[in-house]
């Protein structure tokens, strides 16, 4: 029985909890004693795993009215050694169709429903007990069983998760066994059908999908001869309910990706949207941001690897460069994470422009970095300084050059930032003497 | 998130952690800064940028999609360093086994039914190996690509603060 309780607890697992109990109900423990007898049919034995799970659902079952129905099929005959068996012993001749389907979804066997037995299910409105005995009649359903069973009864919120096409070879089944249903007595019946007590709250939603899937059994197997027409209505299938296998599919997707949105809603922060396409582009926004952040304090770990290589930069005569980046600042004047790449790159352009004005005309150079809100300092003092204010909270402005060094600072955001910003490069188009007379430039440090 | 995560040693915060800090001395005790180019600061920077994902990427080993593109972007690059042919062959056989891959799929440019096809591909291009994921995955991918992100960014934090 362990593939049944597998069965049982996937199939609970997947239901709802309101939809759980009416098949609660349908544990082995759980039976109501109304049905044994008929319950354990030897000719499941192909499929018996599957049969005793089906047997077991359905001997909790409570008696059902469909004792009063009159089966236009008697069985036939009484073997049913291979499952394939029972579809002919109902006289069910939709079988090659139907069972070809079926067997796409891994049916053994399944027993061919009708268009007929599902209105007559419909009429009957036995649609759970169908639905379930239908399964069961199927003759050892493999586990998309529960599968179908699940979409049965999700059916009735379509946002829930839903079986795949096996639906359909369900309702087929579903036929399958409210044939079989009328006729309890039947030793040959492979199982009783009864209603469910529970099965009230699915039996709108049965009957709605019954009747899509009738509508559906219909137009696919209409030819099959041996159904009796005896059924005559169609019932249009509801909206959001149609069992077309390329609509459940969609379907299926569509609630796996609610689902993921939902996910990905708790984890993204400010995410009070209720539309999709704004929570995706909130999501977006925010992986940039995370992305950015990454980036910078990536920068800032790079600042925090060469720091003990600061003390070494003033002994090189002034070759040395110091590089540290301003992580945190950026990071929080630009939490929309467009700034921090443009601060990088803009300091590099800034660089290069000031060299280029430098080797023209120190004021320009100057008044370009003014501008910028940025100066000049020489690099003893900016790595003094950078050292110093390592741990602390404020982020200095200083640009100075000795030697040929000019030191670009930028500024990180004030308030937030706890690091220093302090990025220092040496221009690779400096020319040595263009930087001699700013060697003699005050250091200006200018905060924010 | 919380301490605890920090005790358990299998965590991906610990996992991370530690793989980052060996990165990290590893750079650090690399070659000193001696060279004087911008290009030099920013390529030892983008050095511990690559060493922060991949650290993260191997932490994650190769159980979701976009830490295997990382790791094999990270690969091929590092071929690509070490022996520029290769790098082009293995560049080329990258790039047709995404298109490949993409093709199989046919997901990139499909509607999905749920018309959100232009975000989708922008969050394509933000998580890597996207390309290759239809939507469904590629939200998959996403939250876990967050999830890894807010781990990094809390773990970087303390450097930022000295």
């Amino acid at each position: 029985m362990q593939p049944c309780s597998r069965e049982m607890q996937a199939m609970n697992s997947l239901l709802s909890p309101t939809q759980q109990i009416p098949l609660q109900d349908l544990q082995p423990n759980g039976n109501s004693g109304t049905h044994q007898a008929q319950i354990h049919n030897p000719q499941f034995d192909p499929t018996s795993s599957h049969d005793d799970f089906l047997d077991q659902m359905l001997s909790t079952l409570p008696s059902c009215p469909w004792s009063d129905l009159k089966s236009p099929w008697d069985p036939p005959k009484s073997d049913e050694t291979p499952p394939s068996n029972h579809d002919n012993n109902v006289g069910f001749h939709y079988d090659e169709i139907l069972a070809s389907k079926l067997r796409q979804h891994q049916i053994n066997g399944g027993g061919g429903g009708t268009t007929a037995a599902m209105k007559m299910m419909m009429q009957q409105q036995m649609m759970l007990p169908g639905r379930l005995i239908a399964a069961a009649g199927g003759g050892g359903l493999t586990m998309p069983l529960h599968n179908d069973i699940v979409d049965g009864s999700s059916f009735k919120s379509p946002n829930q998760q839903g079986g795949e096409g096996s639906v359909q070879a369900l309702y087929n089944g579903f036929g399958a066994g409210s044939l079989h249903g009328t006729n309890n007595q039947s030793p040959n019946q492979p199982q009783h059908f009864h209603h469910p007590q529970g099965g009230n709250m699915q039996t709108q939603s049965f009957g709605a999908t019954a009747g899509t899937v009738m509508n559906q059994s219909q137009a696919s197997g209409s030819t099959t001869g041996g159904a009796p027409a005896q059924l005559k209505q169609r019932v249009r299938a509801r909206r959001g309910q149609a069992t077309d296998p390329h609509s459940i599919a969609e379907r299926l997707r569509r609630e796996r990706i609610a689902e993921r949105m939902k996910a990905l809603q708790e984890l993204v922060p400010n995410a009070n949207k209720t539309d999709k396409a704004s929570m995706l582009d909130e999501i977006i926004d925010y992986v940039k941001f995370l992305q950015l952040q990454v980036l910078s304090m990536s920068r800032l770990g790079g600042a925090a690897a060469v720091a003990p290589l600061v003390a070494d930069m003033p002994s090189e005569g002034g070759d040395c460069v110091q590089t540290t980046a301003g992580g945190g600042g950026s990071l929080q004047r630009n939490s929309n994470g467009n700034q921090p790449s443009a601060n990088n790159d803009s300091l590099t352009v800034t660089e290069h422009q000031v060299a280029k004005l430098m080797e023209e005309d120190m004021g320009s150079a100057m008044q370009y970095l003014q501008g910028k809100g940025l100066c000049l300092m020489p690099i003893s003092l900016a790595t003094a300084i950078s050292t110093a204010t390592c741990h602390s909270r404020n982020p200095m402005i200083n640009k100075g050059s000795s030697s040929n060094h000019p030191l670009l600072q930028s500024n990180g955001d004030g308030p937030s930032s706890p690091s220093m910003s302090v990025l220092t490069v040496q221009s690779a188009t400096m020319g040595n003497g263009g930087l001699d007379g700013s060697a003699k430039d005050a250091a200006s440090v200018s905060k924010p | 998130m919380n301490n605890p995560h920090h005790l358990n040693p299998t965590s991906l915060k610990s996992r991370f952690t530690t793989r980052f800090l060996r990165a990290l001395t590893k750079i650090r005790a690399q070659k000193p800064i001696s060279s004087s180019s911008p290009t030099e600061i920013f390529r030892r920077y983008r050095r511990i940028k690559v060493a922060a994902d991949k650290s993260m990427a191997y932490s994650v080993r190769s159980r979701r999609i976009w830490s295997r593109a990382m790791l094999w972007k990270l690969r091929s690059r590092s071929y690509r360093r070490q022996d520029p042919c290769s790098g082009r062959r293995s560049g080329k056989t990258n790039q047709a086994i995404m298109k490949k891959s993409s093709n199989e799929n046919t997901t990139t440019r499909r509607e999905d039914g749920v018309g959100f096809v232009e975000e989708a591909d922008e969050l394509r291009q933000l998580v890597p190996g996207g390309e290759t994921m239809n939507l469904c995955n590629l939200l998959d991918e996403t939250a876990h690509y967050i999830k890894c992100l807010t781990t990094q960014v809390q773990l970087f934090s303390p450097i930022g603060k000295g």
